[in-house]
């Protein structure tokens, strides 16, 4: 990419808080698992932003707080915050971010995926395009794009 | 209580199913799906109404998922839309094979083919893109499409287009939030109205049997229903343009589903509509018309003050919808995506749905 839309991105560290602790459960296959918003965010802090060798978790475009999971009601919703209001690669980001959770959660789970509230200057078309599942289906019919998904999603773990 | 029994459960397709459309006068139905393929399910035994079997798969004829696909009046031809920006236009092989072939490809779109529709008469194709805009074409003889015209209208993508059920007259639905009507002077096509009210994409939409009607969905989770006023319609809806009839929302259904909802099929035998979506839920509705407002129910604040406005807003006829019936989790935690009622008059209480799950159900209604 010749030039960055956002050059100079602040970088975060990883939150101790975030990191999982293990329950005496954990490597019992047989207990059952609810999903709830660690998981989930586990699933794509890693994520790596499409213009920086950098994770979402880095850039504080995803953080754990701004995740909600209903495991009962099957719901699943990720706000996210693009590093810059006009950032053209948001789109790109919500779709790694719906690819990786369609390929890893149950489903079961309806995801919505959204920036937060005033954080984009075309939330409202971004909101709209994110969440069309026939958009999205095409999108991920174009190789190029399906590509370019799949690289940001190599460092998902 | 009225309710929705399921007869039967086809499998076969490989991923996701789009779209589900009975063919005119036989128990077949043609379904397609993300696995880039049509299948056609046939009733084997007119005594059993569970017994179902898939007669033929069309393949090959498009290089992406398929993503409407809808039979000819006649029954002889289908025609498929599909995300490669084509449409094909397939027929039996009735001498050698006996197998559907593709005999024709329609080109034009610039990206996805959405929806793709016959008119009455069989004359006409419709389809519609994410290229925003609308074609229609003349079916001449020996498989051979001219394009009539190219409508580019609506402002974003066009999810689906129906023909009217006796005239030559369409209506499309839109990422836009609209739906517009479209007419023809003389094979000069334009755009006679276009019904604003959802708060977003508009689905799906389809006629009652007289086409005087039309009923929409949306991502806004909302059914609405429209009513088309005449030149001199004793209402004294006046019209937009001189002698061309006006379309007017006349009831609302809010919270109709939880999510967005994908499909509508309004029963031409029975008067019925079958709304479907990410809820993973089939409802149906019975529909009544009076010419005096009907009182409000006496249900929360907020549903009476809707209710209040829907009629101070339009001066009847007045549509009401009461549920008969819903089936949650209709095809287990997975999206339906069409749901349409048998044309048949011997079946008209069949209804099929596909889903998600990439399984197609056949469901009957018990009133």
């Amino acid at each position: 990419m010749s030039t960055l839309i956002n050059a100079n991105p602040t970088i975060y560290e990883s939150k101790a808080s975030n990191v999982r602790v293990l329950r005496s459960d954990d490597d019992d296959d047989d207990a059952f698992d609810a999903i709830d918003s660690q998981e989930v965010f586990d699933l794509i802090r890693s994520i790596s932003d499409p213009e920086h060798p950098l994770s979402l978790e880095q850039l504080n475009v995803t953080q754990l707080e701004h995740i909600q999971v209903d495991d009962d009601g099957n719901r699943v919703l990720v706000e996210f915050t693009p590093t810059i209001p006009h950032c053209s690669m948001a789109t790109l980001i919500g779709l790694c971010i719906r690819v990786r959770l369609l390929r890893c959660l149950p489903s079961r789970f309806k995801v919505d995926i959204s920036v937060r509230k005033g954080t984009h200057q075309s939330e409202h078309a971004v909101n709209k395009q994110l969440n069309d599942k026939e958009r999205v289906a095409a999108a991920l019919e174009n190789s190029h794009l399906l590509e370019v998904v799949n690289q940001c999603l190599a460092t998902a773990n | 209580m009225p309710s929705l029994e399921k007869l039967a459960e086809l499998q076969g397709h490989e991923d996701r199913v789009w779209c589900v459309s009975w063919h005119p006068t036989k128990p077949i139905l043609a379904t397609c799906s993300g696995d880039k393929t049509v299948r056609i399910w046939q009733n084997t035994n007119p005594q059993d109404d569970t017994q179902w079997q898939c007669i033929g798969v069309l393949e090959g004829g498009h290089k992406r998922t398929i993503r409407s696909v809808a039979w000819s009046p006649d029954g002889r031809q289908l025609a498929t839309g599909s995300f490669d920006a084509t449409t094909g236009i397939w027929e039996r092989d009735e001498e050698e094979t006996g197998e559907f072939e593709c005999v024709a490809t329609l080109e034009g779109h610039e990206n996805e083919t959405k929806s793709v529709a016959w008119s009455r008469s069989g004359a006409l194709l419709a389809t519609c893109s994410r290229d925003k805009s609308v074609w229609i074409w003349e079916v001449e003889d020996d498989s051979d499409f001219e394009c009539l015209s190219v409508l580019q209208e609506h402002t974003q993508d066009v999810k689906m287009v129906v023909w009217h059920p006796s005239e030559e007259l369409l209506a499309s639905a839109s990422y836009d939030d609209t739906i517009k009507i479209w007419r023809d002077d003389d094979d000069d096509w334009y755009c006679s109205d276009t019904l604003q009210g959802h708060a977003s994409t508009v689905w799906a939409i389809d006629f009652d049997a007289r086409g005087e009607n039309l009923a929409s969905v949306s991502a806004d989770q909302t059914l609405k229903l429209w009513h088309c006023y005449q030149p001199g319609n004793p209402q004294l809806v006046p019209m937009v343009r001189r002698g061309e009839p006006v379309w007017k929302c006349i009831a609302t259904v809010p919270n109709c589903h939880d999510r967005c909802i994908y499909s509508v099929s309004w029963s031409k035998r029975h008067g019925h509509i079958a709304t479907a979506g990410a809820d993973n839920t089939i409802r149906i509705f019975s529909v009544t018309e009076s010419a005096t407002a009907p009182a409000p129910a006496p249900e929360s604040a907020t549903t009476q003050q809707q209710q209040d406005q829907e009629t101070i807003a339009h001066p009847g006829p007045y549509l009401t919808t009461s549920s008969q019936t819903m089936v949650t989790l209709a095809h287990g935690t997975s999206d339906i995506n069409s749901v349409s009622w048998s044309p048949l008059a011997q079946h008209g209480d069949w209804l099929a749905s596909g889903g998600d799950d990439g399984t197609v159900r056949i469901w009957r209604y018990k009133p």
